[in-house]
């Protein structure tokens, strides 16, 4: 495999230290970049057919590949041994911490170092906001969360490590003192979306968090909860307005109204481990000659965790701050987002610094993993919910929502928000109030995990339009379809969905579905068999994107068609290097045999620079930053798997038609023969490619290579770099190229002519999405529906699921086989987080460093329908609909499907998860 | 400390000397530099660390290295996925799993291949009827965990290799 050809850039200097990803000296050994630059060229590019993935030879052969693959052995110009950490972690949050007795490490035991929080504060480390807390507990405070770090302990080589770790194992080395109980902090926080739809649906609002703005209750009571009622106080009035208007909604549900059915009901979720199966790890090697900080680590945002480094190190002692840090982001073994501003780079980093002129590598074990990986957020929520008799229209919702954040604020607030502005799932309701708080515990810290708090409240809506379908009554799938919001419908937050609206099409695809209709023949067939045999379906539509998504690309073609993709995106087994090639393919005619991900530096020629918050800064302060044409709002942000294809792809694809139409394009006109001013000149968005020829009616087609060489000969744009932002709406601004203005959803754009460098080009007339858009809950969205029917046996309480639907959309699918496998992967998720996985919050949860495996219960093979699982994507509206995000939204429908399943075959609605096979006996007896 | 030797993908091994309590994993992964085989729970639960052991009799099984001391596989012969590609060419199941997209992170992979290898190799030397297939398949690769893909594709693409050649997989009963 060829090392990829980047150039060396220097990234961004923060706190004085620079940042990049070097090119490590040239050795037999491929380097790190190399290594994970896929397929290679030359090598076998199974994406190329379309027969997989550009990774799949380096997967199925072992190749090294994930951080916890590297030592310092395996990587050209490091040294050749690697010594080895162990982070010591705290399993009591309700006591002080009195110390570390180390007695039983002694000899050739004795750890090298031991870094202490005291360290930390000799030295001058910071923390970054993001993850403010003590990194490492001091002597006389008590742990914030069950499981924080409390000491790193450095050994030279493996063996003492080795040793070391055995000798620790189950052995209390941590002193406690007085019991204080669990430390009191302020809540993550909390939320009230309030909306009040005008006369009609196309009417102005009367009230709505997009009109009047984001509001939260500014009182608390003695236990810290949010106070929500509206105060007789003359602050907080915009906070007062919107309890005004919500209580009045609930005053409305609480009327004993007979023209309404109003459902009050309770449902709680656990919290879950994410469960990838790579455990965090990283190396990293501070040669204190060049005062350079070398890390491999796997996270899915690299940028964050480049610039967090930096800060924790950026006003430490001389000693103990590098003049550079090259970081080496390396593929993931599974995300699903909880490797999204995990704390763990920072713990690497620390260890290197603190025993410097070694490489050291700290690695989690399953049960550390557990123990401080972070967690799905367990919610409590209440839903009231109003629906009309006559019509079966729901008129009025309210709902209630508490999350347990646990040790860290991480996410727990935007996973509140998120939450919050899925509860109405699918629907309309012209009434809506929702509050919502995120607290802090003792518990292991909860953050991003797929579904993002919309699982939690699609869960509980689900079950319980069920339960309403069931009272009405009304066949659920023609009340699904009376509420559903239709195409320019407003959502909670008061605006519409900017993209395609399927729902309408995936319920007529769920009543037409033979599980569906067979649904009363099959229970029947059961009860003469003596099984209980229940049908369950749900439907789901989920946003995807963060509302503040920046995102990098750069392509390349050689002179023989050869591509090259850098993308900042990772991958985490969600196949996003193969979507680029694919999309960047439909363009330039050829899947990339180079992709290389996690690439933050890769950019330099762009310069970008970025200041204040996305999600806060006001109109005019952006205005006035956007004055620069280098400034962007977000430079690169976290990979997640519903993002993948929507904003992962975009700054390539838009790259790649950069070089269509200004490389390529030109050049094909002068094998043809055909003048720049003749009228078929401006015809290049009807040139197609096929079976790597561009083709054109009328004309030859032309091999790309021809096309490449003649685009390299004539000095044509050969390579693009752009970027983009996009906050519910892409940025857009204007180039000059060739003398036109090309204007495009992409705000920063470099392009490298024949075989020369990248020349940035200035933009004009950029257009950022207004600030005012952060007050958007969502405005992509994609919607899954599940039906599924399942037997349980009368007198264990097993519980089989016979066979199961999913219907989705995802706009264009840029790799048809992935997008069916996420949704496989999401309905075995989806079965896991219903009927298996759970994680008690506190004293006897993961935060005790006691659970593996054997405990915590994921779902195998034996546990799902594994011929009986048919899933169906929906054809994209018209060919030019962009890819949608799918990879979240196909796991939620599942989990409400099978409990409603479980209701229909037992007569019981569960109203909290985990539903076990102990539950279920429980209620058939 | 104990000596071992043993033989890794057809090429000897030691004798070296190990701690007796040296995993198997570590003696991989830390001595030798093999990440091919994984960590992912050091308790024998997921199996992504699992290697193909060659016993004398002809026969094959797959065993954890995680919770193994190494001085267990002295004197034996393993299979790692490193191991599977002959002259650069793939196996039968690795272009499949490839083919069929079974992965996606790809972490768990190592563990599919050598354990859909020693499955194949069972079948053809003892062949089971059609009808026992999804069954067998089943059961085979039930003890690895793949949090990622549902495991329908990777169970597919092992299906299909046995269904290419039904002659040599499956029993005429």
């Amino acid at each position: 495999m060829q090392p990829s050809r980047r150039e060396f850039v220097k990234w961004v200097t923060a706190s004085g230290i620079a940042l990049s990803l070097s090119r490590l000296a040239l050795a037999e050994e491929p380097d790190f970049a190399a290594r994970e630059t896929f397929p290679g060229r030359g090598a076998w590019n199974p994406a190329a057919t379309g027969v997989g993935r550009i990774d799949g030879v380096a997967k199925v052969t072992g190749a090294k590949l994930y951080a916890a693959d590297f030592r310092a052995a395996d990587l050209p110009g490091w040294p050749s041994t690697t010594s080895h950490a162990i982070l010591i972690r705290a399993p009591d949050a309700t006591h002080v911490y009195d110390g570390l007795d180390l007695s039983r490490l002694s000899g050739a035991l004795k750890p090298a170092v031991v870094v202490t929080a005291a360290d930390l504060a000799r030295t001058g480390m910071r923390v970054p906001q993001f993850y403010a807390g003590d990194l490492l507990c001091p002597v006389g405070k008590t742990p914030l969360y069950l499981g924080q770090p409390v000491a790193l302990l450095i050994f030279e080589d493996f063996d003492a490590f080795d040793q070391a770790r055995l000798a620790l194992r189950d052995a209390a080395v941590l002193k406690f003192g007085k019991e204080t109980g669990p430390v009191k902090m302020p809540n993550y926080g909390q939320f009230r979306f309030t909306r009040i739809g005008g006369p009609t649906a196309d009417a102005p609002d009367v009230y709505s968090p997009v009109k009047n703005g984001w509001v939260s209750p500014g009182f608390f009571d003695s236990s810290g909860h949010p106070v929500w009622a509206r105060l007789p106080l003359p602050t907080g009035q915009a906070y007062a307005e919107a309890a005004s208007y919500g209580e009045k909604i609930r005053a409305e549900l609480a009327e004993n109204n007979p023209a309404l059915l109003v459902l009050d009901r309770e449902f709680e979720t656990q919290s879950v481990d994410p469960m990838f199966l790579e455990p965090e790890s990283g190396l990293a090697w501070y040669d204190a000659g060049r005062k350079n900080l070398e890390l491999v680590v796997g996270v899915q945002s690299p940028y964050e965790a480049a610039e967090s480094v930096a800060y924790l190190l950026g006003n430490a002692q001389a000693a103990f701050k590098p003049a550079h840090i090259n970081s080496n982001f390396a593929y993931c073994g599974g995300g699903f987002g909880g490797r999204d501003h995990t704390p763990f780079p920072l713990y690497v980093a620390l260890a290197a610094m603190f025993f410097p002129n070694r490489p050291v590598r700290l690695a989690n074990n399953r049960f550390e993993q557990f123990q401080l990986g972070i967690k799905r957020h367990a919610f409590k929520m209440r839903t009231r919910i109003g629906v009309e008799r006559a019509t079966g229209k729901m008129v009025g919702f309210a709902a209630d929502h508490a999350l347990d954040g646990g040790g860290l604020a991480n996410f727990s607030g935007q996973v509140a928000t998120v939450g919050a502005n899925a509860a109405l799932g699918i629907y309309y309701v012209p009434k809506v109030d929702v509050t919502t708080y995120a607290f802090h515990s003792r518990g292991v810290t909860a953050g991003s995990m797929r579904g993002y708090g919309t699982l939690q409240t699609m869960t509980a809506l689900e079950v319980l339009v069920d339960e309403i379908c069931t009272a009405l009554p009304l066949d659920p799938i023609e009340f699904r379809r009376r509420n559903a919001l239709a195409t320019g419908g407003r959502t909670m937050a008061g605006n519409p969905y900017i993209v395609s609206i399927r729902t309408p099409e995936i319920l007529d695809k769920l009543e037409q579905h033979p599980i569906w209709k067979e649904r009363a023949e099959q229970k029947a067939r059961g009860l003469s068999a003596g099984i209980l045999v229940g049908t369950g379906v749900a439907c789901a539509t989920k946003d995807y994107g963060s509302g503040g998504d920046g995102t990098l690309g750069a392509v390349e073609i050689d002179h023989e068609g050869r591509i090259t993709i850098h993308s900042d995106y990772v991958e985490m087994g969600t196949g996003i290097g193969t979507a680029l090639a694919n999309r960047v393919a439909a363009h330039l005619g050829s899947v990339a045999d180079e992709v290389a991900l996690a690439q933050v530096d890769a950019f330099g020629p762009l310069a970008l620079v970025t200041s204040g918050d996305s999600y806060t800064i006001s109109q005019k302060t952006q205005d006035s930053a956007a004055r620069n044409p280098r400034w962007v709002p977000a430079i690169s942000t976290a990979s997640t798997a519903s993002i993948g294809a929507h904003v992962g792809t975009h700054a390539a694809a838009e790259a790649a038609r950069i070089i269509f139409r200004f490389g390529l394009w030109p050049a094909a006109l002068e094998l043809w023969g055909i003048a720049p001013k003749d009228r078929v000149a401006n015809q290049w968005e009807t040139a197609r490619w096929k079976d790597g020829q561009l083709v054109m009616a009328g004309l030859p087609p032309l091999a790309l290579p021809a096309v490449a060489a003649k685009a390299h000969a004539r000095n044509g744009v050969t390579g693009a770099m752009a970027h983009a932002f996009n906050r519910w709406a892409w940025s857009q601004a204007t180039f000059a190229l060739a003398g036109q203005a090309w204007t495009a959803d992409i705000d920063a754009l470099a392009v490298r002519r024949g075989s020369g460098k990248y020349v940035r080009i200035d933009r004009s007339n950029v257009k950022f999405p207004p600030a005012d858009f952060n007050r958007i809950g969502q405005s992509y969205t994609s919607a899954c529906g599940h039906v599924m029917r399942i037997e349980i046996n009368r007198a264990t309480g097993a519980l089989r699921i016979a066979k199961a639907y999913s219907v989705l959309e995802c706009g264009q699918a840029l790799v048809p086989q992935v997008v069916v496998g996420q949704a496989q992967g999401g309905f075995a998720m989806g079965v896991g987080y219903t009927l298996l996985e759970t994680l008690p919050p506190y004293e006897g949860g993961p935060g005790n460093g006691k659970w593996n495996l054997g405990q915590y219960l994921v779902a195998r093979g034996s546990d799902l329908p594994l011929r009986d699982l048919e899933v169906e994507v929906l054809p994209p509206v018209d060919p030019e609909e962009r890819p949608k995000g799918m990879a979240e939204v196909n796991m939620v429908p599942v989990v409400p499907a099978l409990i409603n399943a479980i209701y229909d075959a037992t007569g019981h609605r569960f109203q909290s998860l985990p539903v076990t096979q102990a539950m279920i006996k429980g209620v058939l007896k | 400390m104990t000596m071992l030797s043993l033989t890794i993908n057809g090429r000897a091994y030691g004798p070296r000397e190990v701690r007796d309590e040296l995993s198997m994993n570590d003696f991989l992964r830390e001595y030798l530099g093999m990440t091919g085989t994984k960590f992912g729970c050091g308790a024998a639960q997921c199996l992504s660390c699992a290697v193909i052991v060659d016993n004398p009799d002809g026969t094959s099984q797959t065993m954890p290295t995680c919770v193994v001391p190494a001085v267990n596989f002295n004197g034996k012969a393993i299979r790692t996925v490193e191991g599977h590609a002959k002259n650069g060419e793939l196996s039968v199941l690795q272009k499949a799993f490839i083919e069929h997209f079974s992965f996606q992170c790809g972490y768990c992979t190592p563990g599919f291949v050598n354990e859909g290898q020693v499955l194949l190799e069972r079948l053809a030397k003892k062949p089971v009827a059609r009808a026992d297939l999804e069954k067998t398949i089943t059961e085979a690769l039930d003890g690895h965990l793949c949090r990622c893909t549902g495991y329908i594709k990777y169970h597919e693409a092992v299906r299909d290799v046995i269904l290419a050649d039904p002659d040599r997989y499956l029993s005429r009963a």
